[in-house]
Formats: C-alpha cells, sequence, structure tokens
C-alpha cells in the first residue's frame, strides 16, 4: 500500500466528522435551509410550475397555515411523517428524485421542529450586521486585528488553539506570491530576514500593495470573472483586441479605486455624466463574452445569448448568485423569478448590436469605443476643426453666388447640364451575358444566374428571380467621404419584408452590411450606408410604400457628410419624406478589396424576387433637387434652379465643396486605422423586453421593464431604470450582497478557500459561511473605509490568522481537513500563472512590462493548425514575448494555451470566480518537460554556479532556496549534491546530450562554464519546479 | 495493517463532504481506488469512479465514438428516399417544411428545390438495411449495426449543435460526456488515461474546440487528452532533448526522495499524492509510446482497416489505434473525422470522405469482433447533425449541396448491448420530419450511459448550486436498441 493511502486511512480511522462537533440547537439558515433546499425546493419551493401540491417551503405560511409544520410537536408534524415514511407512495422526497435524505438529516429535521420549528430567512438575503468584536481573554491567542478574534472565539468553542506563526521564509513567500503574484527574491529574503523590528512584516505588505505587481496579480484574478480572453470563442474564433480594458483593470487596481466605483464603471461607465474615456472603455466588461460569427446563424438567438450571459455574470460576480435557472423556469432554490431575470435582461439589452459578428470585415462588434491616444486625439479634434471650418464655406459662397445666379438664369441651357454620370445602363440588350454603360464603355454590367430582359420603361428591362440579377465591376466604389446618386425606374409586384435591390456590399449580417444599400421594405425605399451594422451606420426609409406593380422611378443622393440628413430619397422626381432609422456612421464603408457594385440579389439575403429593374444610373456626386425633377418632367422652382446653379456652375462654391469633401476625407483616412473596442453604448429609449418562455429567444412572453429582483431590497426611488441605476442599488452600503461577496473572494485570494467555500453562490444551494460573523465585520469594515480594496487585503494579511503556519498535526488534519476552522494557515498550490511565472523570476528571466497586446510564448507546434478553422498559425513570440508574465498569454478560446488549462486555469468562456485545485500527471509533464519550463530550470541551473557560491554543497543549495524560497535541510541537501554529481556524471559521458539539453528555448546558455556543470545544474532546477515547495505556497 | 479492512460505503461526494479531502483529494481517491482494487478480492470490477459501482450491471465497458464533424448526408449514405428523385427540382412543399425555421444560408434562398441522391442504393445483409454505393464496407457489416434514422437535435448550427452533443448542453462550459464517464466511472488502467481524443488530419472545413472534450466545470482529471499523429503523441510527453530516459529515471528518484523528506515534515497527504502523479506520469512515458506503435501489428491486420492506417492522423490509423486503446480499458475513445459540411459540390466531397472512413469502420468493427471486444466495446458513429433534403443553391444532374437539417439524421451504433441488424425509428418520405419513433439527443446520450452502467439521471455534479447532468433534465433510454 502506498504512502498515501495509508495516510488516508489513518485519516479515515481517527477523524470525528465535522458535523459531530456541531452544538446542539439547530440553526433554521444553517441546518435547515440547506435540506430543504436540496430536497424539497424542487417540487415544493419558489417556482410555482414545478410546485406540488400547493405546497412551498420558502414560504413560513405555506407549511405552518396547513399543520405540515407543528412547531414543538414533530409526531403532528405531516413534514415529518412524510420523510421517516417507509411506504415508497408516501415516502418525501420521492424515491424518483432518486437523493433520499440521510438519517443524520431527518434528524436535523426532527430536532429542528421538536426545538419549536423557528423560521429566518437566508443569511446571505440578511442585512449585513455589524457584529460586536468578541473579547478574547485567554493570552494563548494571539490577537492583532478583529479578524484573529472572531477565529479564535471560535476555536477556544472548538476546543482549538492557534497554530504559531510560520517562519519568516514561508510568510514571505506565502504574502508575496498572494498579493504579487510572484516570488520574493533571494535579496528581499535576505533584507526580511535581517529586519528584526516589529514593523518589518507590515512594512513589506505595503511594499507589496504599492507594487504595479499587485495590479497584475489582481487583475487575473478579475479576468476570470470577467470572462476575458483575445479570441471571439465561436467558429473561426477570430481575434478581438481588448487587451485595452485588461490595461485598464491593472491600472484601476494599482491606483486603488474604490470597489463601488470599479463596479459601477463596469456595469454602466456610459452612463455616468460626462463620461470620461476610461469609464466608457470599462464597460467592455459587459461585452466579453463570447461572439458568433457563423454564417447562416439566427442573428436574434444569438442576441439574446449575449444578454443572458450579462445578466448570469452580472448576477455571479456581483451578488454571487446564479441566475442560469432562472431562464427558463423561476428559480428552484433561490426567490429569482423569471420575471425577474428577464427583469434584469431589460437592463442589459440596451445597445445596438449584432447577435453575428462580421465574417468578412474585421469591423469591431457593435457599439464600439475609437480606442484614441492623447495624440490621436488631438489629432483628430484639428481634423474635426478642419471639416467644421469647410462646412461654413460651401454656404458662404453659395450667398455670394446669387448675383451671377441672375445672370446664368437668363441665358440658362433648355436643358440642365448633368454633370458626374459614371454609369447608365438601358439594360435594352443582353450581348455575351452582358449590358452596356451608355456612360463608359470599358465596364459593362455582367449577368448573374440568367436574368431575363423584357419590355421595360424604356426598351426593355431587367427581370429578375431574387437569386439572379448584375453586377457591375469597378463601378461606383465610393468612400463615405464621397457623394454619389443611384437611380433607376423599378417595379414590384408585391411588398415583401425586405427585397435588396441594388447594393455595393459582400453581404448583409456576414459582412455587417458594409458598404452602401437601396432596399425595399414593405414597399418603402430604405437607403443605408454601412461600417457596421447596426451600430455604426446611417439609414433611412421613406414613410410611403411605392405603388405595387407599376413603373415608379426612384433617386437617392448622399452628400458625403456621412449623416441621416446627407440621404435624400426621390420618387418620381420629388422629395420623399424619410423616417431616420440610424445615424451613427463613425467609420468608413470600404472594404479595402472592393467588391461589386449588384443589382437584384445578394449572398443570404432576400433579392428582389419578381421585381424589374431599368435605366439604372449612377453619379459620382449628388444630384440636385432641380436635376432630378427635370430628368422626371416636373416643372423647376428658381430655389432648385439656384441650388443647381450654385452647386454645379458656380466656380468657388464647387471648390468649397471639394475642399470639404477633401477635409472629410483626411478625418476618415486618420480615423479608420484606430482600433476600436466593443463597450456599451445605451441606447435612447430601451428595447421592449419579454419573459422569453421556456428561455427560447423567439417566443416573446408577458412584456417586462428593467428592475431588480422582488426578493431584494428595493430598486432606489430616485434612480434612473438603467444600468446606472441597477449600480446604485447594487453599490448601496445597505445591500446584502456586493460587500459580503467582494470580501469573501478576497478570503478567497488569501486563503484558497472563502469564509464562504462557494465564492459563486451565496444561494441556498451554497455553503454556509464558515464565520459569518466575521464575514460580516469584514464587509462593513470594507463599507466603511470607501470599498478600499488595499486596505481590506492589508488587513487580512496582518491577522494573526493569516500568518500561522501551515504545519498541521496530524490530529488537526483529521479533525478539519478543508481547514474550516482556521487553527493553521492556508496552503494553496500555486496557479498555473504563478508557476510559471515564478520559474521564469527565478530563472532571471521574467520580462516585466505592464501591459500591452497579448503575447505568444512557447506553446508546442501545429496544435491551432490541426483543430481550428482556417488553419490559424500559431506565431510564437520572439525576445521578450517569451518572458512575460502569464497573465498576458495570448488566450484563444478555442485552443487555449495548453501548459495552463493543465494547472486549472479559468475556461474564459463564462465568468469563473473559484478555479479547480488538481493535481495530475499531466502537470507534472508539464513542469518537467515544457520548454518554457526547461528553459527557465537552465537558467537557474546558470545563475545557480555564478552566482551560488563556490562549492556544490553552497550552489545546489542556494538554487535551493531560489526556487522554493527556503534554505534545504541537511539531508535535503544532501540528496541535491548527489543529483548533482549523478547528472553531471552523465553528460560527461555524453557531451552532445549537454549540448542539446542547453539548446533548448531561444535564449542562448552561458559559453563559459563546463557544458556538462551546466545541464547537470538545469536538470536539478527542472527537478526543483517539481518541488512540493515550488509548487505549493505554505 | 490497520487500514486493511476499512470499506467506505457512501457515494464520492459524501466522502468529500465529510473528510474535505478538496479537489486534490479527488486524485488522492482516485489513487486509493486503484490500490483497492488491485488489494481487494473483488477485483473483477474495474470500474472505479465517483460511483462506487455502476447503477446496474453495464453491457459495455468502453466506448469507441466515431464522430463525423460537419454534418455527413443521411440521405446520400442511408436513408434512402426515392420520393426526392421523382421530385427532384420540384419546391420543397411548405406542408412538408411546416415552418422549421431554415439556417441564415439558404433562408433567403428564391427556391428550395428537393434534391434526390445521385447514389444508388441496396439492402444488404440479412438485416436488409439500406447503404448507398458510397459505403460498399459499411454494407458489409450491416448485420452487426443498429441503424437509428430518427435522431433529431435542436440546433442548426455547427458550434452549438457539436457543443450540444458532445457536451448536453449548446453553450460552453459543461463537461463533455467521455469526462461525465471518466468522472462516473474513473480509469480502468492506472498508466493510461480515462478519456483520450483523436482527430483525424487535414480535414478540417468547420472547426473543432477543444472543449468539446473539456472537463467543464467536474476536476480537470477528467478531461480528454488528445493523442496527436505528429510531435509528441500527448503533450509534453517526450523527456527534452538531451535528457536520457537514464537521466530521467535518476532525477526522478532524487525528486522522489526530496518530496519524501518533506511529505515526512509536513505530514500534507497532498505532498504524497503529488508523488505518485509523477510516478503515473513517467508510467505514461513509456505506455504511451507503446500504445501508439503500431509496428508489429500483422500486416492482415492494417489490411482490415486499410492501406491509410499505416499513415498516421489518417482516420483509418486512428481506428486501428483506437482498438490498441479498447485493448487497454481506456474508457472513452473518441475520434472526429471533420470534412462533412457539404453545401455545395456534396457529390464529389461525400466520396472522398466516405473513402477515408468506410473501409476504417468496417476494419475496427471486424478487428473488435474477431478479438471479442465488440461485446463490451460499444461504438457509435454520426454527426452532430443532418443534411437538408432540398439543395442549397444550384441544383445539376450531377451536382447539388444541402444545408444543416436537425429535424432528421441517422446515427449508428454497434457492439457492446446494443441489438445487432436492425434499424430503430422512421423518417417520412421526403426524409424531412421524423415519421417514428424519434431519439433526442439527450436520448441518445442517457442510452449511452445506460449501456456504461450509469443511470443518467444520477450521474450529477453539483455546480453553483446546481446539479447537473450530461443529459440536463432530458433524456430517455432507447429500450428498443438494447440487447
Amino acid at each position: 500500500m502506498t504512502r498515501a493511502v495509508r495516510t488516508l486511512f489513518l485519516l479515515l480511522i481517527v477523524s470525528p466528522t465535522a458535523r459531530a462537533a456541531e452544538p446542539a440547537p439547530v440553526d433554521f439558515a444553517r441546518d435547515v435551509v440547506p435540506i430543504l433546499s436540496d430536497y424539497c425546493y424542487q417540487c415544493h419551493g419558489p417556482d410555482p410550475k414545478a410546485r406540488k401540491a400547493k405546497l412551498r417551503f420558502d414560504d413560513k405560511a405555506s407549511p405552518f397555515d396547513r399543520g405540515v409544520i407543528v412547531p414543538g410537536k414533530p409526531t403532528q408534524s405531516e413534514l415529518i411523517a412524510r420523510v421517516t415514511s417507509t411506504d415508497p407512495e408516501s415516502v418525501m422526497p420521492p424515491p424518483g428524485l432518486k437523493r433520499a435524505l440521510s438519517a443524520q438529516q431527518v434528524d436535523t429535521l426532527k430536532r429542528w421542529v421538536e426545538q419549536g420549528a423557528k423560521w429566518g430567512t437566508h443569511w446571505a438575503f440578511s442585512p449585513v450586521r455589524a457584529p460586536v468584536v468578541p473579547e478574547i481573554r485567554t493570552p494563548k491567542f494571539e490577537i492583532r486585528n478583529p479578524i484573529d478574534a472572531f477565529v479564535a472565539d471560535r476555536l477556544i468553542r472548538e476546543g482549538l488553539v492557534q497554530s504559531p506563526p510560520a517562519d519568516k521564509e514561508r510568510l514571505l513567500r506565502r504574502v508575496t506570491f498572494d498579493l504579487t503574484g510572484l516570488p520574493p527574491t533571494p535579496a528581499e529574503v535576505d533584507a526580511f530576514l535581517a529586519d528584526l523590528s516589529p514593523a518589518a512584516y507590515e512594512k513589506v505588505v505595503d511594499q507589496l500593495l504599492a507594487s504595479p505587481r499587485y495590479g497584475e496579480r489582481m487583475a487575473g484574478e478579475w479576468l476570470d470573472v470577467a470572462r476575458f480572453a483575445d479570441t471571439h470563442g465561436y467558429q473561426m474564433d477570430r481575434t478581438r483586441p481588448v487587451w485595452p480594458y485588461r490595461d485598464w483593470v491593472i491600472t484601476a487596481f494599482n491606483r486603488n479605486l474604490p470597489v463601488n466605483e470599479f463596479v459601477t464603471w463596469q456595469l454602466a461607465g456610459d452612463l455616468l455624466p460626462n463620461p470620461t474615456k476610461e469609464q466608457r472603455l470599462a464597460t467592455a466588461f459587459n461585452r466579453l463574452h463570447m461572439q458568433n460569427e457563423e454564417g447562416g446563424i439566427v442573428e436574434e438567438e444569438f442576441r439574446v445569448a449575449y444578454v443572458i450571459d450579462r445578466v448570469t455574470t452580472f448576477g455571479t460576480a456581483f451578488l454571487g448568485l446564479t441566475f442560469e435557472c432562472s431562464r427558463c423556469h423561476d428559480h428552484k432554490y433561490d426567490p429569482v423569478t423569471m420575471k425577474d431575470f428577464y427583469s434584469l435582461f431589460a437592463f442589459f439589452q440596451n445597445i445596438d448590436e449584432s447577435g453575428q459578428t462580421s465574417y468578412f470585415t474585421a469591423a469591431t462588434p457593435v457599439p464600439a469605443l475609437l480606442l484614441t491616444s492623447a495624440d490621436q486625439d488631438r489629432k483628430i479634434a484639428d481634423l474635426r476643426a478642419a471639416v467644421a471650418a469647410r462646412q461654413a464655406a460651401p454656404a458662404k459662397s453659395r450667398e455670394m453666388a446669387r448675383d451671377e445666379f441672375a445672370k446664368w438664369r437668363t441665358k440658362r441651357p433648355a436643358k440642365l447640364d448633368v454633370a458626374g454620370l459614371v454609369a447608365a445602363y438601358s439594360f435594352d440588350e443582353l450581348k455575351g451575358g452582358t449590358v452596356a454603360n451608355a456612360a463608359d464603355p470599358k465596364t459593362p454590367g455582367t449577368a448573374v444566374e440568367g436574368p431575363k430582359l423584357v419590355p421595360g420603361k424604356m426598351g426593355q428591362a431587367a427581370e429578375l428571380s431574387g437569386e439572379n440579377g448584375f453586377v457591375f465591376p469597378n463601378v461606383g466604389h465610393f468612400t463615405r467621404d464621397d457623394p454619389f446618386t443611384l437611380s433607376l425606374w423599378l417595379k414590384a409586384p408585391v411588398h415583401t419584408p425586405r427585397a435588396v435591390v441594388v447594393h455595393h456590399s459582400m453581404a448583409p449580417v456576414d459582412a455587417g452590411s458594409r458598404g452602401y444599400e437601396l432596399l425595399l421594405e414593405n414597399g418603402k425605399v430604405a437607403v443605408g450606408l454601412h461600417h457596421m451594422w447596426p451600430g455604426n451606420s446611417l439609414k433611412v426609409v421613406t414613410k410611403a410604400a411605392i405603388p405595387v406593380n407599376a413603373w415608379t422611378h426612384v433617386t437617392a443622393t448622399y452628400d458625403g457628410s456621412s449623416t441621416a440628413a446627407g440621404v435624400t430619397v426621390y420618387v418620381d422626381g420629388r422629395p420623399a419624406e424619410v423616417e431616420v432609422v440610424r445615424d451613427k456612421l463613425t467609420k468608413d464603408i470600404t472594404y479595402g478589396g472592393e467588391p461589386n457594385l449588384a443589382i437584384g440579389h445578394r449572398f443570404r439575403d432576400n433579392g428582389f424576387k419578381g421585381g424589374a429593374v431599368d435605366e439604372f444610373k449612377v453619379h459620382n456626386r449628388a444630384l440636385t433637387a432641380a436635376e432630378v425633377a427635370e430628368a422626371a418632367g416636373l416643372p423647376l422652382t428658381d430655389d432648385a434652379l439656384f441650388d443647381y446653379f450654385a452647386a454645379v456652375v458656380h466656380e468657388p462654391t464647387r471648390t468649397a465643396a471639394e475642399k470639404l469633401r477633401t477635409a472629410r476625407r483626411a478625418l476618415t483616412v486618420f480615423v479608420d486605422p484606430i482600433p476600436e473596442i466593443m463597450v456599451m453604448d445605451e441606447l435612447p429609449a430601451p428595447k421592449p423586453a419579454f419573459v422569453l418562455k421556456r428561455g427560447a429567444y423567439d417566443a416573446h412572453g408577458e412584456s417586462v421593464s428593467a428592475d431588480t429582483p422582488k426578493a431584494m431590497p428595493p430598486f432606489p426611488k430616485d434612480a434612473p431604470r438603467n444600468r446606472l441605476g441597477l449600480a446604485m442599488w447594487l453599490t448601496d452600503p445597505e445591500h446584502p450582497l456586493l460587500a459580503r461577496v467582494t470580501v469573501n473572494r478576497a478570503w478567497q485570494l488569501m486563503f484558497g478557500r472563502g469564509l464562504v467555500e462557494t465564492a459563486d453562490n451565496f444561494g441556498t444551494q451554497g455553503a454556509r459561511p464558515t464565520h459569518q460573523e466575521l464575514l460580516d465585520w469584514l464587509a462593513r469594515e470594507f463599507i466603511r473605509s470607501g470599498w478600499n480594496h488595499k486596505q481590506l487585503l492589508k488587513t487580512i494579511a496582518l491577522s494573526a490568522t493569516y500568518r500561522q503556519s501551515s504545519k498541521a498535526s496530524p490530529e488537526l488534519l483529521a479533525r478539519d481537513p478543508q481547514n474550516d476552522l482556521l487553527a493553521r494557515g492556508p496552503v494553496k498550490r500555486l496557479t498555473a500563472e504563478m508557476l510559471r511565472d515564478g520559474a521564469l523570476a527565478a530563472g532571471g528571466l521574467l520580462v516585466e512590462k505592464i501591459g500591452g497586446p497579448s503575447v505568444k510564448p512557447y506553446q508546442p507546434a501545429g496544435l491551432w493548425e490541426e483543430i481550428a478553422m482556417g488553419r490559424p498559425r500559431y506565431d510564437q513570440g520572439k525576445g521578450d514575448d517569451l518572458y512575460r508574465r502569464s497573465f498576458y498569454t495570448f488566450w484563444k478560446r478555442t485552443v487555449p494555451p495548453p501548459a495552463m488549462t493543465t494547472f486549472d486555469a479559468a475556461d474564459k468562456s463564462v465568468c469563473t470566480v473559484k478555479r479547480q485545485s488538481t493535481s495530475t500527471p499531466l502537470q507534472a509533464l508539464v513542469l518537467l518537460n515544457d520548454v518554457q519550463f526547461v528553459e527557465a530550470a537552465r537558467f537557474v541551473g546558470q545563475r545557480m554556479l555564478k552566482e551560488g557560491g563556490k562549492t556544490t554543497e553552497e550552489q545546489v543549495g542556494w538554487a535551493f532556496r531560489l526556487v522554493t524560497g527556503r534554505k534545504p535541510t541537511e539531508k535535503e541537501r544532501t540528496v541535491l549534491v548527489k543529483l548533482f554529481a549523478e547528472q553531471k556524471a552523465l553528460f560527461e559521458k555524453d557531451p552532445a546530450a549537454a549540448k542539446k539539453l542547453l539548446a533548448v528555448g531561444e535564449k542562448a546558455a552561458d559559453t563559459v562554464l563546463p557544458p556538462a556543470d551546466l545541464a547537470a545544474a538545469a536538470v536539478l532546477a527542472n527537478v526543483l519546479f517539481s518541488h512540493d515547495e515550488a509548487v505549493t505556497r505554505r | 495493517m490497520i487500514g486493511g479492512t476499512f470499506r467506505f460505503d457512501g457515494t464520492r461526494r459524501d466522502f468529500f463532504a465529510q473528510f474535505g479531502l478538496g479537489l486534490g483529494g479527488a486524485a488522492l481517491m482516485h489513487l486509493l481506488n486503484a490500490d483497492a482494487a488491485s488489494a481487494s478480492p473483488e477485483k473483477a470490477n474495474p470500474f472505479k469512479g465517483i460511483l462506487d459501482r455502476p447503477h446496474h450491471p453495464p453491457k459495455a465497458k468502453r466506448i469507441i465514438y466515431l464522430f463525423m464533424a460537419g454534418g455527413p448526408s443521411q440521405l446520400d449514405l442511408f436513408d434512402h428516399k426515392p420520393k426526392l428523385n421523382e421530385l427532384n427540382g420540384q419546391d420543397l412543399p411548405e406542408s412538408v417544411r411546416m415552418g422549421q425555421r431554415v439556417t441564415g444560408m439558404t433562408a433567403h434562398q428564391a427556391t428550395l428545390p428537393m434534391a434526390g441522391s445521385i447514389f444508388k442504393f441496396a439492402k444488404n445483409g440479412k438485416s436488409e438495411a439500406t447503404v448507398s454505393e458510397l459505403m460498399p464496407w459499411t454494407a458489409k457489416a450491416v448485420d452487426d449495426l443498429c441503424f437509428v434514422k430518427s435522431v433529431h437535435t435542436e440546433h442548426i448550427n455547427h458550434d452549438p449543435a457539436i457543443t450540444f452533443f458532445q457536451t448536453g448542453h449548446q453553450l460552453a462550459g459543461r463537461p463533455s460526456m467521455g469526462s461525465w464517464l471518466s468522472y462516473g466511472l474513473g480509469s480502468a488502467n492506472e498508466n493510461l488515461p480515462a478519456f483520450v481524443v483523436l482527430i483525424s488530419k487535414d480535414r478540417i472545413d468547420q472547426p473543432l474546440y477543444a472543449r468539446l472534450w473539456g472537463n467543464g466545470f467536474l476536476p480537470s482529471t477528467h478531461q480528454g487528452v488528445q493523442f496527436r499523429s505528429g510531435g509528441a503523441p500527448v503533450l509534453y510527453l517526450d523527456n527534452p532533448p538531451g535528457i536520457s530516459g537514464e537521466g530521467r529515471k535518476l532525477a526522478l528518484d532524487r525528486l522522489a526522495e526530496l518530496q519524501q523528506l518533506q511529505a515526512d515534515d509536513i505530514g500534507d497527504p497532498e505532498v504524497s499524492n503529488r508523488i505518485a502523479q509523477y510516478e503515473m506520469a513517467f508510467r505514461m512515458q513509456t505506455s504511451v509510446p507503446d500504445v501508439i506503435d503500431v509496428s508489429r501489428e500483422p500486416k492482415e491486420t492494417i489490411e482490415l482497416y486499410g492501406e491509410d492506417a499505416r499513415k498516421p492522423g489518417t482516420f483509418a490509423a486512428n481506428c486501428l489505434l483506437a482498438r490498441r486503446l479498447a485493448e487497454r480499458d481506456v474508457r472513452f475513445i473518441q475520434l472526429y473525422h471533420p470534412g462533412w459540411d457539404h453545401h455545395g459540390g456534396l457529390p464529389g466531397g461525400i466520396r472522398r470522405q466516405c473513402l477515408d472512413v468506410d473501409r476504417a469502420c468496417y476494419g475496427l468493427l471486424t478487428d473488435l469482433k474477431r478479438r471479442g471486444m465488440l461485446d463490451d466495446t460499444l461504438v457509435v458513429w454520426g454527426g452532430e447533425f443532418g443534411r437538408t433534403n432540398y439543395s442549397q443553391g444550384k441544383l445539376t444532374a450531377t451536382d447539388y449541396g444541402r444545408d444543416h437539417h436537425p429535424r432528421c439524421f441517422t446515427v449508428w451504433l454497434a457492439g457492446g448491448g446494443i441489438k445487432s441488424g436492425m434499424t430503430h425509428g422512421a423518417t417520412d418520405e421526403f426524409g424531412y420530419n421524423v415519421a417514428r419513433d424519434p431519439v433526442s439527443v439527450h436520448d441518445l446520450q442517457a442510452t449511452i450511459l445506460h449501456l456504461l452502467g450509469i443511470d443518467h439521471e444520477k450521474l450529477t455534479y453539483k455546480h453553483q448550486g446546481r446539479y447537473y447532468r450530461l443529459t440536463d433534465v432530458h433524456g430517455e433510454v432507447v429500450k428498443a436498441v438494447l440487447k
């Protein structure tokens, strides 16, 4: 039998259960609710649809009024009769549930009823109390702050004592890893050992909290919560450059932004008065869910999925509650109804987004924030000023044109001279699959999928099937700054919700509709210019529909202003009244490689089925009303003629217009390459919200509006009904959850597990706090301190509880294996990031640079290529990129970095507040064989030989201390010396092997030291990385 | 020895709750089980996972799941619909479609022309199962197969559909089927992982995702381990250049001594656990290369799977490897063969795919059978959805495409407690809807778990306050296909 098993058996034999130590009085919230919740709520809980026999145990009245529970009288209580029944017909829970109560649970219920069946609310929904700090009179306990008093109070009751303080080396390593994610350097250890002043430890804690590494460490934890990753997560799983959000998080922690503000900015930064760029950037938090670009998905289905992710992330991150159940039915355990869920949903959906990201373009999912530098902001302001200055010029010179207009008017040509025609297709003749362009013989149109020519408005016209039409290569490649005009005759056989008539784009949803288009929507003419629909678009729709089955002339002019007001739609020569659907075009409508202008059909869209078109023309300027009217044979007014004169004939006005175009272009050319990031940007009016039956995106039920769950504190009266109001509700000092959830996560960060072990679930199904008064005291103090995160961690770090030795006697280990009672210090296996960063730091390889794009360190070759779509290559970084902190490693959701996931890094697809901590053979393989660790071992070895002293004894001891943070014992030193000697002998026999080992990794080895020594030292360091003291912080 | 007579009778969850061993403890428990199995006289039961014993006697000890990623066309392989040839080119009647949503790929198509298969079908074997000319080898094995022609799913796009098939839920974050089995039943081989993934190389059209074999919220011990055909067969398995087997062994011996000193000083069982994990890692360095080395497989065996079996990374080679893993009692062997997403040019595309898989499937079934392993090995073949009876894009005499179709498709099962030589369920004459005995994805999952001795409603894991299971709140065992 292995040692492990022997130890375990010992433990099994001697350990009394934790439960046996419970005090006799039954506590409703602690002892009874978990049983009711776990075994009864499913059919007798908050969900009315699932409720049987109209009985519910989440509400006192229901079982008490019906005598199901008779206080003090278990024998008369139906509850007790049922749970003790042996009749399968009447026993509860029913055998079908496949989860029976244990004898102990039955006994708890019995005793509870016997003791009077006292009722109460679930602890986490009750207000945070300000508990009295217990007075500890015995000198056996070191009480450094109230944390210790609360812990000691419980230990005394349990008959246990505090452990002695940890030795200084381990304590320093513990607190340095916990607060910065990195190990202390040997010099730091020396300094701490040498500092015998009582304030030595506090000084170190202050230094650590002031170090920029602190922000990185905290951000690392938060990014799990924020489900931060570098790719979108679905199908192609393309890159999303969201690292500026990550960098903001680091900064926020480093400058100790109060947590209530940290939360508010992320939830609702865009809604703060005059929000700063930073505050808007913080709202990216809500957009970091996965985003789908797969062609053919139902856009609404995924939009709903994104909003749901925002709601559930909000629940887990800030309330410590699981909302997921309430998506499809009222929560079976916690008081969150489906209506509550969709009322929260109503807060999170009011942005102009698409459920599908653009496949054909690299557009940032809208709405987005332009990520400008301060320099760029200045330059943009200048360019905007230039546009504004020139915007006035054409109007001014127009006024000066009055006199000249009078002269021109007297001798004007009978027919206006219409300039700028770049294409005119009459569709009179189809020759070799092409139709001629009367304006330019070089650019004929090409028939696609056999459209027919039929008698039309003038000569022949093209008849369309919905799948066919024409393309017009090299025509109409306009930017958003170019004025242009589209005009044609068309005839629609019937009104349909959507018919694509003319467009210059690759696709609708799959390209975010980038380009421009003219559609019929239920017979109304819709004209749009899009960078990425719908958040970066302009679109107008005529108020009236065109007649069915009659030739109608439609002209759309655009003036290059990137505004909806710059679009005019003429129907049969007259300007049509339009409704502005979108007016937020801020980036260009081009692709880089432009698609063809087309008529009648579009990829994955509804074509102009059964429609006909004739006399299609394109002008590279916005025609004036006069030109359009004249073509339709309408009389021309003086005003219209003047507009024409100014725009077309009057040289100074034309020049001014051209200068304006140039100024706009300069702005676009400057802005377009600047990256953007997905953020929240509240729509002026909320989108309609509904309960979605069964959680299905298209099953609208009852209409709901933005609201917080009924069972929680009420929504503040004066707060706006939006995310900002929600943030105010959440950060109210009287809110029972946010402060508790936050301090619990801080405790988890320092102790490895929270005072509430289920940090992600404070609901009735979650764990009870081991020290509720302590949790409440911390929460109160935290709020009182102004939500000061550094102070919170400092309080924990300075407590005697945290500073205890983590060594446990077999008796204590058996008594309290999970360290619930805190009679010893915390032990944690290091996280994936700490292990790698610690190795890099030990090897002197770590490159400390804060922020910037994610990097691609070593990764086994071929991983992306094997399974990811489009065979993307993992372009491994060079130089510094190989040695940055792991927190900056590029995270591709569909193929995450394997060494990290092997060590339980979070999935990053969904909000995670608690990682697993496992021990597996694959972990051994990573530490022993991964290039990253082998290279780091080489450099630990090299440092050991150079810096570690003269003798092998000294050197191996130095390396041991470098990697583990403590000096080896003499026994350990003996093993290390032996190890080194053995390996050295092997490498001396096989110098080629030494050479090979020393070539692992990009960084060249020292050329002066003997290779066999270097290689042997590398193997020694490689072994040390696997040592318990290196893998675990004790 | 004081521990010798101890038996723990509760479930593992109780165990952890009571003794609070945490997740490191889970791994330790795993070792405990392995040891207990070899030490106890009841050696016969190799199933050691969270379940002390299976819920009922299992019919299968392991699964080989041949996942055809992309969605093969049931209409061109198994589900013969002469009616479609009769009505070739005509618009799909609304009375058949009944408003079923179609993907955005064909939602805007002006017509949905029905497309009969251009391939010939014949009845095969005693069971007279219909198989098209594309699968001549599979046709020979039909009497060992059970075709389920009425499988349906809720999802019409690859990512949600394949994630749903592998994890029981369309969104990321849930454990995969193999992880559930590893969690429930543990590993029956202490030198190899319980859940191994093999992917055909060079066939990716739609992507695969690591989450498909991920552990979700289960301990990462249960994640699928991909065996790769190039480089180290398991990530990080190979010693770094310059470190010999001998050198590594010596180094690990010293490490074990150091760890033992640490364990003696600290008294934390976690240290001993880690020692054991290193021992298994070292054993894997031998056992994995051993299992993937097919050089001693007789020529006649290779030929059974086809010449491709000599080329590492092909589907055929992976089938052969699957058999070798099955022999070593790896619990869940998951193969992925992508490339079935034939929106256009289906006839050409599906021909190539069938050349990849047809003979190899036959080889695998035959090889298992002659070794007496088919009786306790469940083999499953199928994709994440089927394909439409109408053409996506242009329909010509020799060419057509088919869009995704969730309402009916064919999966075949064989071995491990499955009735052989039968067909379960049927589709309507248009091949559009299920006409008889619908089988949902959750039903299929429930059935697979059932065959391994697991009641799908009982294998649960409490996460964020809720008991999760592979089949969510659905799934019924398809009794008709059980022996």
